[in-house]
């Protein structure tokens, strides 16, 4: 190409002080080029600083971010970061942002439509009546229903897709020649993801602008993008044409990215076959417990097959009506039925607000449900009081979403994890911790981190320690609340196989929340699809994949993103 | 809406109902005969005694007594206090002075604090944010008391800039520094609000949008900073309406405004009971409903809260 580029960056260099003044580096000699018209989309996992990148162009880094070297051109002239003047003449107007977190990044207090306006009258496109009716054209081109009505209401009345529309067209407004899109899409739920991102690649053919795409998701990266560029640890490691480095990576952290992101490796067949052979032994393992514990106590009685068995299952809110004395019922949980077979593992899928959490929460016996049992190795755990309720929550644990908020800040690792033990009267101190050195190693984590407090983990490690603890007690069943969505795709890789090998070892059940179903074929081997509170299908996880009966279930394989691509095996 | 309104006003009741109960049972406890009082140093002749005790309902039991005095509110006629001076009349004379003063210190407190602490946060950790923050450390540390014998030497005494002391015949302009006297401990709670908030407002996700989106810096603050960070000040300016009033006694007391705060204290000297109490309960009243209009004025600010 012999145009000029639209955005060229030339051994940029970002750097944060840190509280002793010295400069922390977090791009080191970034270089990319993005020409008029096309898609360029900077892959990394979350600290690798595509985000930083992507501000520094625009001027906006968070407190103390600098530039510290390098050049950055838009259309051939230098953007300096002390130039206020010239960047906020190219702000909004010649380059447009559609930032990540669609829930905060509108202003509460503002009308969706105001805010909209405000930058048109900014950018001095149009002004009073002419712009609010431009503001409403924006929105339908944004691919929002009632755009007239919708201007007028405030962003809280919006849902998450919705918000992130608005601010795809307050993105657009004054017609920029560059989009950076900041993750638009990764806080919503896949099937409304593959909409937005459809509606912008519709956008950009037709008004032909350029889009810098940042993302963690590489399937998504290659599906939308011509040009990748992957960042690792501030340094740009790869770049080049989506497919080649999909198919021939050279660099060993794009090799394992490929390898390991789930949308893509959910395709691969090995993964099948390697989550049966865990399966296989994971059941031999369950049964040879079963029957020891039969052999030991005989008064155990008969021990069903299925572990966990859910009849008719219903739950139902009363939320507040128009009226203080009226109610209006809300069923979260509608007449759902399930079994988890020993040693396997069950996945509940569905998009937010499908009822799989308040699924979970009734499970656990954590929220009595309106109707319907739910039978733990063939008793009825709302028929257990007092020490039995006890023994209960011993042989069921759960593992959380949010690996930040789930651990304790003001305990350290041991006491974290010794905390279930204490709580059980389990051994004495000496026991405990050698109990705890050999979880610790189960989950791969040196034991040297005991000492530490969880701000001092990262984010995998952390969840690690929460499968560590939920491991303390010798569970049964172990019940994961969306728990590897908050990770990085390699972190989650590793999270997975551990809970893959926990299985085989332990002979543990899984019941497995998640949103997202490219990570189920990793782990799963039932599936329960979850749509409004109901359950619409439910089959084996090749059932689920190769040949699903619903049409909802069919659109939520579509949604993976990277589905379409075809891989070198 | 209506309904949430109906709901705040029918909690008042319980609230009034308690309050006049405890103030009553203190000021009943309190030693000494107020009747007794009366007669200075003349001995007491008993019959007339007996006479005013009975006028006054003091023969009568603790509890009958004050059932007595929620009579008295209920039919808008609180009587009269010992010397025979109607309380109502009492009440209004002191209430004017006193709601002037307290409006004076909120109008101080609010626009100092709101302009003074929206500057020190837009610089956060400049040389004008660390002298506000040693400013209203001082502020806040030295006693109303000496505040206000200091500025009444300094500014009344020795500068002649302010009238020394009100008295009964009160004007706005003699009020200022009293207002300022009453205000300043408020004044530092509300820069050091403003400024917190503030600071978190800027780093917020949707400021930097709008930034993204071409605005000028002045239109970013005006429009997407201050507004969202005038809504936790507003609370606290609302609902400290009725602290400034029940404040004033110390201020009123050293600048010789005759309002409230003289009035209560006057009355709980001599055990003037139903004076005492009567002046509580408008206080309650005030107390509730600048928390209601502080709550209303909340969906107002934030289109997110709406009262069912």
């Amino acid at each position: 190409m012999s145009e000029t580029p639209l955005l060229e960056l030339r051994d940029l260099h970002v750097g944060f002080r840190n509280e002793k003044k010295k400069m922390i580096p977090a791009v080191a000699g970034a270089s990319l080029t993005v020409y008029p018209g096309q898609t360029v989309a900077i892959v990394g996992e979350s600290g690798s600083g595509k985000s930083t990148t992507a501000h520094a162009i625009i001027d906006l880094l968070p407190g103390t971010g600098k530039v510290t070297g390098g050049e950055i051109l838009f259309e051939g002239k230098p953007i300096k970061s002390g130039d206020r003047k010239s960047i906020l003449a190219l702000r909004g107007s010649s380059i447009g942002l559609v930032p990540q977190d669609p829930m905060s990044n509108l202003n509460p207090l503002w009308r969706v439509g105001s805010q909209i306006k405000e930058a048109l009258v900014a950018n001095g496109v149009a002004k009073g009546k002419a712009a609010d009716q431009r503001v409403v054209e924006l929105l339908e081109e944004a691919g929002l229903p009632d755009a007239e009505r919708r201007a007028r209401q405030y962003p809280h009345e919006f849902s998450g897709g919705m918000r992130q529309r608005a601010l795809i067209a307050m993105g657009l407004a004054a017609r920029p020649k560059l989009l950076i899109a900041d993750e638009p899409t990764s806080a919503l739920d896949v099937t409304v993801q593959k909409q937005i991102l459809d509606h912008l690649d519709k956008l950009t053919d037709q008004l032909g602008f350029a889009v810098l795409l940042i993302t963690h998701d590489l399937g998504l990266a290659a599906e939308r993008a011509d040009h990748l560029v992957v960042m690792y640890h501030g340094q740009i490691v790869e770049s080049g044409p989506a497919r080649e480095i999909l198919r021939d990576p050279a660099h060993p952290y794009t090799k394992r990215l490929v390898s390991k992101a789930p949308s893509l490796a959910s395709q691969r067949l090995s993964s099948a076959k390697a989550r049966a052979e865990v399966r296989e032994q994971a059941m031999q393992t369950a049964g040879e417990i079963v029957s020891e514990l039969q052999d030991a106590d005989e008064h155990f009685g008969e021990v069903p097959n299925d572990v966990i068995v859910a009849e008719n299952l219903t739950k139902i809110f009363k939320l507040r009506g128009a009226k203080p004395w009226q109610s209006v019922d809300f069923v979260a949980v509608d007449d759902v039925s399930f079994r988890l077979r020993r040693g396997t593992t069950t996945a509940v899928v569905g998009e937010s607000g499908s009822g799989k959490s308040t699924l979970a929460r009734m499970v656990l016996d954590l929220l009595p449900p309106t109707s319907g049992t739910v039978k733990f190795d063939g008793v009825d755990i709302r028929s257990l009081k007092g020490k039995e309720q006890l023994q209960l929550r011993r042989q069921m644990q759960p593992v959380f979403q949010n690996p930040y908020a789930s651990l304790d800040p003001l305990y350290t690792i041991y006491e974290s994890i010794a905390e279930p033990l204490r709580t059980h009267d389990i051994g004495d101190g000496k026991q405990r911790e050698a109990r705890i050195r050999e979880l610790l190693e189960k989950v791969s984590l040196p034991t040297s981190v005991m000492k530490r407090f969880p701000a001092e983990l990262s984010g995998g490690q952390r969840q690690r320690v929460a499968i560590a603890r939920a491991l303390a007690l010798e569970p049964e069943v172990v019940i994961c609340d969306e728990a590897v969505s908050a990770l990085d795709v390699l972190v989650q890789a590793q999270i997975l196989e551990l809970l893959n090998d926990l299985q085989a070892e332990l002979g543990l059940s899984y019941l497995f929340i998640t949103h997202d179903l490219a990570v189920v074929r990793q782990i799963a081997d039932d599936v329960l699809v979850m749509q409004n509170g109901k359950v619409v299908e439910a089959a084996s996880v090749s059932k689920v994949f190769d040949d699903p009966q619903e049409a909802y279930t069919r659109k939520l394989l579509d949604a993976i993103p990277g589905a379409g691509i075809e891989m070198a095996v | 809406m209506w309904w949430y309104i109906g709901k705040r006003l029918l909690q008042t009741i319980p609230v009034i109902l308690g309050a006049t109960f405890i103030i009553w049972a203190l000021v009943f406890l309190r030693p000494g005969d107020p009747i007794l009082g009366l007669f200075g140093d003349k001995p007491a002749s008993p019959a007339v005694k007996a006479a005013i005790e009975h006028q006054y309902h003091l023969d009568e039991n603790f509890f009958v007594q004050w059932l007595y005095f929620l009579k008295g509110i209920f039919t808008f006629d609180l009587g009269d206090d010992f010397r025979g001076q109607a309380i109502s009349t009492q009440l209004q004379n002191a209430f004017p002075v006193t709601v002037t003063l307290a409006l004076m210190a909120l109008v101080f407190e609010a626009i100092f604090g709101v302009v003074l602490g929206t500057i020190a946060g837009l610089r956060r950790n400049g040389w004008f944010d660390s002298t506000m923050l040693v400013a209203t450390l001082i502020m806040l540390a030295i006693p109303i008391f000496v505040i206000g014998f200091v500025f009444q030497l300094f500014f009344g005494v020795k500068l002649g800039w302010a009238a020394v002391t009100v008295g009964g015949d009160w004007t706005v302009s003699k009020l200022i520094l009293p207002a300022v006297v009453l205000g300043i401990v408020d004044l530092a709670y509300t820069l050091r609000l403003t400024r917190t908030s503030v600071a978190e407002n800027l780093s917020a996700d949707h400021v930097r949008t709008a930034r993204a989106k071409g605005l000028s810096p002045g239109l970013v603050v005006r429009n997407h900073v201050l507004r969202n960070s005038l809504i936790p000040v507003t609370t606290h300016l609302g609902v400290n309406v009725g602290g400034l009033m029940a404040g004033a006694v110390i201020t009123e007391g050293i600048f010789n405004v005759p309002g409230v705060g003289n009035l209560a204290f006057r009355s709980i000297q001599q055990g003037q009971s139903t004076t005492v109490v009567s002046v509580v309960t408008v206080m309650v009243l005030v107390y509730v409903l600048m928390s209601l209009l502080v709550d209303l004025l909340y969906a107002v600010l934030d289109p997110r809260i709406r009262y069912a």
